[in-house]
């Protein structure tokens, strides 16, 4: 009898403790929850009164998919998907590339089954790969004109929409650095090497103990940061690829490659600064976001992709944040000291294998919207919180870290340069770098690791 | 009489099984066979054939040799933790100790969550709670995250792996206890023999078809993990912590060398077989009824 009432304390304890779970709706777990049901949506209005896109009467009716491997703008693209949908009478279905699976993985395996998406987001890379087998030509289209500089070129034909412009580099916080320093921050006025570390000794003067957070993951370890020692060789896109196809014959010699070692430079002056210098690969990526929200460190390496995370970290639009470019040398005039790297992320291209005539126009379509209605123009920007990578979009991006990128392209300071390398790069000498950023290997052997790498590559 | 029911037979209970057995084992398999001798990407038209040169490139991916070592050293902590701890809680659990049901569904419980979830919770506890401990107590072993240090982030894969195959174990073992007939036992006291002398010589023989179902699934599951590793460490530090079969993904589809991936894999499941069935033809012949 005693045990039969123990249990049922137990049992009503339990069931007590879940309901009151359930009903407030816990709010403890991750900083970043992507799912967090407590967050309040903040929509920016779109104005819907002007429309002056003439749209296509034959294609009501048809029904297209759009394979989406940019999870942050699922919802919005469902909404833009929506509002075409009541417009041009086209239904497109917004299909995720959920977590833990590649994109490419995901969109080789729709081909395989023989059902393919007939519009699929992927990055630039995974479109080179595919494009030529399995793409739609589009190198007649019209808003080719718009982003002449950033369509992606495959054997003198476009196969993808370029559908935003993402850039990387510090991220700094203007008010931590003003706090510290006591006075108006230019960023501007840091053109080297040397003036970067002098800031930073000032900011460490200023009461920020280690001002910088580096990443310990290795896309950002192996894309981002590594990856500009392809891209600044000339800061175009076709540099980049010449220095691949030169390290790859064996005609570049990395030891003495000057961008290679001045990259490194740059990397130990971050590792010295990093807040988590104790314990690098135990850093955190949601705390990194709140420390230099809250003003714990000033600069984070990242790109405008990191503002979710800093919103969540309780960033406001209205807040001062910017970009500055990842300094390499101490030559004022050199561009990779003075430009952040800006360039087209995400590619759209259109099935040419399975895609109905009908289907594919509808696809047509839905990218001239994108491009040339106002409706479509203003949720690229507004709803999606992209940056347009096409000259005729009259909307400035919302956020911070968008915008300065924004600005800093129509100021000149940018450069678009991306480089196209192995797919298992990142994750490869994503790995040797993390033994570089933990000093659990020097110099000489990242260099030789990223030279066996190349070796490697057919 | 006999003759023809067994057709009927056949057809009613043996053909859906076999139908889906053939359709998405049996197919994939050979289907698997044969993309290793081809070089095919993944998303090409054309698979041109290549021979064995795929398996050459086998030996010379030494990333694969050192994780498939990672993986052994691996399967034999986890093997051997589950099935300890599994058989002695199994053992205390079937003593009739107070609230026995309730610390059964306790331990059964983390086989009920999924490898991914229970991966991104431990590496909340071994990057976020285990470090705040350190800050609060000044432990050293608490001092950095666990899944920064090699040697730390493997102990820290074969302690959740054995923290939620136990559970499962268990449940066999607790089966295997509650079998065991009371007159042997009763037997073994009234002759003299102490609980050692017992356990050796009366329960471990009797307990054997257990042992060998549960060194075979515990075997055959730590060999093929993925889930858990992908999920706690995704092989960092620095790959360090990479087993097998996440690197054979990681080589078809990160990578994109379907080939080579792909006759890794199968090099993966004949050592697997090989090991699997050794066991059960050694354990199985130690069988013995009461």
């Amino acid at each position: 009898m005693k045990k039969k009432n123990i249990t049922r304390y137990l049992a009503t304890g339990m069931a007590g403790i879940l309901a009151v779970g359930m009903l407030s709706g816990c709010t403890f777990g991750f900083a970043s929850d992507p799912d967090d049901p407590n967050e309040e949506e903040k929509e920016i209005p779109i104005d819907m009164s002007v429309d002056t896109f003439s749209y296509d009467s034959s294609l009501e009716g048809t029904k297209i998919t759009l394979l989406n491997s940019k999870a942050e703008i699922q919802v919005a693209l469902t909404e833009m998907a929506e509002v075409f949908e009541e417009k041009s009478g086209v239904h497109i279905e917004v299909m995720p590339v959920t977590d833990g699976d590649s994109p490419y993985t995901k969109v080789v395996s729709l081909y395989n089954s023989g059902n393919p998406p007939t519009m699929a987001i992927l990055d630039t890379t995974d479109v080179v790969a595919l494009a030529e087998e399995k793409a739609l030509d589009l190198s007649g289209e019209k808003w080719i004109e718009e982003a002449e500089q950033y369509v992606t070129r495959i054997n003198d034909k476009v196969y993808s929409l370029p559908l935003c412009i993402e850039g990387r580099g510090l991220i700094y916080n203007k008010k931590a650095i003003e706090d510290a320093l006591g006075k108006e921050f230019d960023p501007t006025s840091i053109q080297t090497l040397d003036q970067f570390t002098e800031f930073l000794d000032q900011l460490v003067d200023g009461g920020i103990e280690k001002p910088i957070s580096v990443a310990k993951e290795d896309w950002s370890l192996g894309a981002h940061h590594l990856q500009y020692i392809y891209e600044t060789y000339d800061g175009t896109s076709e540099g980049a690829q010449t220095v691949i196809e030169e390290i790859k014959d064996g005609k570049m010699d990395l030891e003495t490659y000057d961008r290679l070692s001045e990259f490194l430079d740059m990397f130990d002056v971050l590792k010295e600064y990093n807040v988590a210098e104790g314990d690098p690969l135990g850093a955190d990526y949601d705390e990194m976001a709140i420390d230099l929200a809250d003003g714990k460190t000033a600069i984070w390496f990242n790109g405008n992709w990191a503002w979710p995370n800093l919103e969540e970290a309780g960033a406001e639009t209205t807040d001062e944040y910017g970009f500055l470019p990842y300094f390499l040398n101490n030559d004022p005039d050199d561009f990779a000291n003075r430009k952040i790297q800006a360039s087209p992320s995400k590619q759209v291209m259109i099935d040419g294998e399975v895609a109905t005539e009908k289907e594919q126009a509808a696809a047509k379509e839905f990218f001239n919207w994108i491009v040339y209605s106002e409706i479509g123009q203003q949720m690229l920007v507004k709803t999606c919180n992209l940056i347009p990578p096409f000259a005729n979009n009259p909307n400035e991006p919302v956020d911070p870290l968008s915008r300065d990128i924004y600005n800093q392209i129509h100021n000149g300071t940018t450069f678009n340069a991306s480089a196209i390398v192995p797919n298992d790069h990142w994750a490869v000498l994503g790995a040797a770098m993390q033994k570089y950023l933990a000093d659990r290997c020097d110099r000489e052997d990242l260099i030789g690791e990223i030279k066996d790498y190349w070796a490697e590559q057919e | 009489m006999k003759k023809k029911n067994n057709g009927k037979d056949f057809f009613i209970f043996a053909l859906p099984g076999m139908f889906c057995f053939i359709a998405v084992v049996i197919i994939p398999f050979v289907y698997g066979l044969y993309l290793t001798l081809t070089d095919w990407n993944g998303v090409s038209a054309v698979k041109n054939f290549v021979g064995l040169s795929n398996f050459t490139k086998v030996f010379h991916d030494t990333q694969f040799w050192s994780s498939l070592l990672l993986t052994f050293k691996y399967v034999i902590a986890v093997v051997i933790l589950v099935n300890v701890v599994a058989f002695f809680l199994a053992y205390l659990l079937t003593r009739g100790i107070k609230g026995q049901n309730f610390f059964r569904a306790g331990f059964f419980t983390p086989n009920l969550i999924g490898g991914i979830v229970l991966g991104y919770i431990w590496q909340f506890v071994f990057s976020r709670v285990f470090v705040s401990i350190g800050e609060y107590t000044g432990w050293e072993l608490f001092g950095v995250s666990w899944l920064s240090d090699l040697n730390k982030a493997f102990a820290a894969l074969v302690m959740v792996s054995v923290w939620q195959l136990s559970g499962y174990m268990i449940l066999i073992y607790v089966a295997g206890f509650t079998g065991l007939n009371e007159d042997v036992m009763e037997a073994a006291s009234i002759d003299g023999a102490n609980g050692w002398i017992k356990m050796r010589k009366i329960v471990l023989p009797l307990m054997m078809s257990s042992i060998t179902i549960c060194l075979f699934l515990t075997l055959s599951r730590a060999f093929m993990v993925y889930d858990v590793n992908l999920s706690l460490t995704a092989g960092a530090p620095y790959g360090t912590t990479e087993m097998a079969a996440m690197h054979v993904y990681e080589k078809a589809f990160t990578s994109r060398q379907f080939g080579v991936g792909q006759a890794e894999a199968v090099i993966l499941f004949i050592i697997v077989a090989c090991i699997s069935g050794l066991q059960v033809y050694l354990t199985k012949k130690r069988e013995v009824e009461a």
